[in-house]
């Protein structure tokens, strides 16, 4: 595969010479000073008085416009390029600008997470001596998804690329792009079975793999022997490179237009104004204190069919998160008592984390589009080494969901970090979100062709509620906050399914005065399909125990699901043009159960199951959290739920303490004000019947923890934080009066 | 942008229209929300204490008689900021099927041996403040301590008549409870 060089471009290469970076430093050097500036100072590249910026705000301003163009230029770039629905459709990529030593200037919009991983891995590359061992030159490619390095998962491949000016590295690109074929074990680019690095699938560990903006013939060859869809990945990669090329010919011309020194120091302010600017957010929005929140995170391993058989454990793991918001403005995020890594994909690594702080802490504080590594600098995570956050060797490990912990954990830092700005006044910017898990399936598809099939259609998710309106229905995925489902016909092209509904499913949303929003099932009728399997895939590792989401007496949104309905009668169903299944209906009595057929309720980590043609899967997402007590719903809102179909009458009254009815003769419902009045101030009366002091209550859970009296995998997973904490074990402990040899049973 | 009290008020209650709520979201933060919010708040609640945190929805921490407590708008008090307010609460605790079924029917009901849903409940006035969804036999989870003297010298800039220590005192609730224990 062959990129046509930029034409002019030539004029700006020449031989590297050794040292590459700036003032004759090696890279090794340049990122060792930094590091020292900044240790030295406390402020990017010792800038501790920036001026440049200052100096012309237009001409800054201006500078920094044309860095964002150049980068959504890149990306949109990227979109028209690739063939794959994860570009097209839902836009799962992202492109920034890096400095020499791999600090991030400028990113486009997209998936953010990516914004210090990409550049722990030029450093990565900087710190094992790429510079001499290996070469940097300009047009060099290199291509890294090893999580060991950095990262989120296989799926993500990054494609890195220098920028020279006049033999001088200036700067870096690099590309991310999710991958729906990494050549993992079945099913797929996120399988659960895995519990091994191989069956990861390929891992590109920094690696060369072009030079003269030409992809190697050999790494073409290996990509088009090793995976299932080559071309879609190959394709990925000539979109990614002409990205690349777009942004590194805009900086040349920023480049020639501002003055090299300019765009150097510069880019470098703005890293350091960023960093300032996220100080004085933190400090303007929000109240310094200690935060607490708990996550609990169950790892169904006992039946997967995994090559290591020490793996085929379920066991649940517990990460308390405590936050700290300092004097200074600094954010810390403690893990003190996360509990033991294990044999499964779903540990994070320290970069994992700082990837879902990076999107977190962009999307609900640094949205102003300047966000970059400076958007980190003042936040801090503590992650004890050899917990489920950061195992002491990642590397013989799977890594193929590292998304998992992520997702759980950072969903619910949101909601930390919305009681701060409760505090604060500023409820709008309150929010939560949540993970969601579903199926995947592997097999040959509607062209004969055997790969993986994997549909993302992110945009499902509901988003949790603010404090001052219900969350957006769908649209909630913070990942990359650009989301949408993609088209149904364009998915169907790519997957041997038919999309049997896309309906708003009203028992998804968290409950509140405002309501998260709605969350959209998948709902998949096999076609066409040979051969198939289908297992979960899963984006957050909380199941049976509901995420701590909901806001100031809300209630976070119930357990999702996985449904596979087998060997069904809907080929009669459609041959008798008989209404088929299109949505869930009341969670308790689901319309599935109407159709003839085995109904598999799945936990959110199945193992491979056979599926076959006219086989159905449904993957229902849970909604984040609502916020406020749902009796103080204002009852114009819960009527037009009720129009929309996004509430019905039980909802009315069990939740909300509403009474409503349907006027027949106007097709319009109605809420009766006056009985719910009255009906409210029962419940509330109600709720103080039942309910007790929390010291009886306390007493109660007591003696069940001393008798261990509790499940077993709970008892387990306390053991097991307990191992790694004295301070875990002490607060345990003392909270609950328990004696100092308390071991819940558990030896 | 500076936002009227009106529009707060509006805001707060969901009922602003929807333009002015977007400008609200997505312009620039004002820095004297803080202010303006306290005196809206001050105004709409029936004791005389002064507010120095809105704590969560119907709570705040005042200052009443050299004490620093929480309390409920409804005049229903909690106790000592630093101990969890949680702790001197109402609960129903929901931790079998039939509880959990009530808000999570069928398909959306956690499992009650590995989840508890625990609702904290104004002992005064019957009002839900917080769900709390943990792995049973997780402690009460103290969501939020703030370090009042902290924001009000170093961040606002006008210091508190007198310092308190912003520690965690919940122990001293628990110490009290367990002394028949022992």
């Amino acid at each position: 595969m062959t990129i046509q060089a930029t034409p002019g471009l030539d004029a700006t290469l020449s031989p590297a010479r050794d040292p590459i970076s700036e003032t004759g430093r090696t890279l090794a050097e340049l990122l060792a000073y930094r590091r020292c500036q900044y240790d030295a100072t406390g402020c990017y590249a010792g800038i501790t008085h920036p001026h440049v910026l200052n100096d012309d705000p237009v001409r800054a301003e201006l500078f920094h416009s044309r860095l964002l163009a150049a980068l959504i230029a890149g990306r949109e770039t990227t979109r028209m390029v690739s063939a794959s629905p994860f570009v097209r459709e839902v836009a799962e990529l992202a492109i920034g600008i890096y400095t020499p030593e791999g600090d991030n200037i400028a990113q486009s919009p997209g998936i953010q997470v990516h914004i210090r991983c990409m550049g722990e891995v030029i450093q990565w590359m900087i710190e094992h001596d790429y510079e001499h061992e290996v070469g940097i030159d300009p047009g060099d490619l290199f291509w890294c998804n090893d999580p060991t390095v950095a990262g989120m998962h296989p799926a993500d491949v990054y494609d890195i690329m220098p920028v020279f000016w006049q033999g001088e590295l200036v700067a870096w690109v690099c590309t991310v792009i999710m991958e729906m074929d990494i050549g993992a074990v079945s099913p797929g680019c996120m399988p659960i079975a895995n519990v091994e690095r191989a069956t990861d699938g390929m891992r590109f560990v920094a690696e060369k793999v072009g030079t003269n903006d030409e992809l190697r013939h050999d790494i073409e060859l290996k990509i088009k022997n090793s995976l299932d869809m080559a071309d879609i990945f190959l394709l990925d990669r000539k979109g990614a490179i002409a990205a690349n090329i777009r942004v590194r010919q805009e900086i040349c011309r920023i480049i020639d237009e501002f003055g090299l020194d300019f765009f150097k120091e510069a880019g470098r302010e703005l890293i350091e104004e960023e960093r300032r600017n996220q100080i004085a957010r933190i400090r303007q929005r929000t109240v310094p204190g200690r935060y607490r929140n708990v996550v609990p995170l169950e790892f169904y391993m006992a039946d997967q069919p995994v090559s290591w058989l020490p793996a085929r454990k379920d066991h649940i793991r517990l990460v308390p998160v405590e936050m700290r918001i300092e004097r200074d403005g600094a954010l810390v995020l403690d893990f003190e008592g996360a509990g033991e890594w294990g044999w499964h994909p779903f540990n994070a690594t320290p970069s994992g984390m700082w990837g879902g702080l990076a999107f977190s802490a962009v999307q609900t504080l640094a949205y102003d589009g300047r966000a970059n590594l400076g958007s980190l600098l003042p936040l801090d995570l503590r992650l004890p080494t050899g917990s489920v956050l950061n195992p002491e060797d990642v590397r013989p490990l799977a890594t193929a969901s590292i998304w998992a912990p992520v997702i759980d954990v950072f969903s619910l830092w949101c909601g930390m970090v919305a009681n701060s700005y409760y505090m604060r006044g500023f409820r709008e910017e309150m929010f939560t979100y949540r993970g969601g898990s579903g199926l995947q399936m592997a097999g040959y598809d509607q062209y004969g062709t055997r790969r993986p099939l994997l549909a993302a259609p992110t945009g499902n998710f509901g988003a949790g509620a603010t404090g001052v309106c219900d969350g957006l229905d769908a649209g909630g995925a913070l990942i990359t906050a650009e989301v949408d489902l993609g088209n149904t016909e364009i998915w169907e092209c790519f997957m041997p399914y038919l999309d049997l509904g896309r309906r708003f499913e009203p028992y998804s949303v968290g409950w509140g005065r405002f309501r998260s929003g709605a969350s959209i099932p998948t709902t998949a009728m096999l076609h066409r399909s040979t051969e198939t399997i289908a297992a979960g895939v899963v984006g957050g590792a909380a199941e049976y125990i509901l995420p701590n989401l909901g806001l100031g007496g809300g209630y976070p949104g119930g357990r999702r699901f996985n449904v596979v309905l087998r060997n069904t009668d809907i080929a009669e169903l459609i041959e008798r043009r008989a209404p088929l299944y299109h949505e869930l209906g009341h969670p308790a009595s689901p319309e599935f159960e109407r159709i003839d057929g085995e109904i598999l309720r799945l936990h959110h980590m199945p193992p491979p199951m056979e599926v076959n043609d006219h086989d159905i899967l449904i993957a229902s997402v849970g909604s984040p959290g609502g916020y406020g007590d749902p009796l103080e719903r204002d009852l114009e809102a819960l009527r037009i739920d009720l129009e929309e179909g996004l509430a019905d009458p039980e909802i009315a009254e069990n939740i909300y303490g509403a009474l409503a009815e349907l006027d027949p003769s106007r097709n319009e419902w109605e809420v009766d004000v006056e009985r719910t009045e009255d009906l409210r101030a029962a419940r509330r009366r109600e709720r103080l019947a039942r309910a007790v002091p929390v010291e009886d209550w306390w007493r109660r859970t007591r003696e069940r923890l001393v008798d261990g009296d509790i499940d077993a995998m709970l008892l387990e997973m306390y053991q097991s934080s307990m191992k790694m904490s004295e301070a875990f074990t002490s607060e345990f402990k003392q909270f609950w009066a328990l004696p100092d040899a308390w071991t819940g049973g558990v030896q | 942008m500076a936002v009227s009290k009106d529009d707060l008020r509006d805001l707060f209650a969901g009922t602003l229209a929807w333009d002015k709520t977007k400008e609200i979201i997505s312009g620039p933060k004002d820095d004297d929300r803080f202010e303006a919010v306290l005196e809206l708040l001050q105004e709409q609640v029936r004791w005389p204490e002064r507010i120095l945190l809105p704590l969560r929805e119907h709570l705040y921490i005042v200052e009443s008689g050299g004490s620093r407590i929480v309390k409920c708008d409804c005049g229903h008090e909690f106790g000592d900021w630093r101990r969890n307010w949680k702790m001197s609460a109402a609960i129903i605790a929901r931790d079998d099927i039939a509880s959990m079924e009530e808000i999570y029917p069928g398909l959306r009901r956690p499992d009650p041996n590995l989840c508890e849903i625990r609702e904290f409940i104004c002992p005064g006035c019957g009002v839900l403040l917080d769900v709390e969804s943990v792995p049973v036999g997780y402690p009460v989870v103290f969501d939020a301590l703030p370090d009042i003297d902290v924001f009000y010298d170093d961040w606002l800039g006008r210091p508190l008549e007198d310092h308190q220590d912003c520690e965690d005192r919940t122990a001293e609730i628990i110490s009290k409870w367990a002394k028949p224990l022992l």
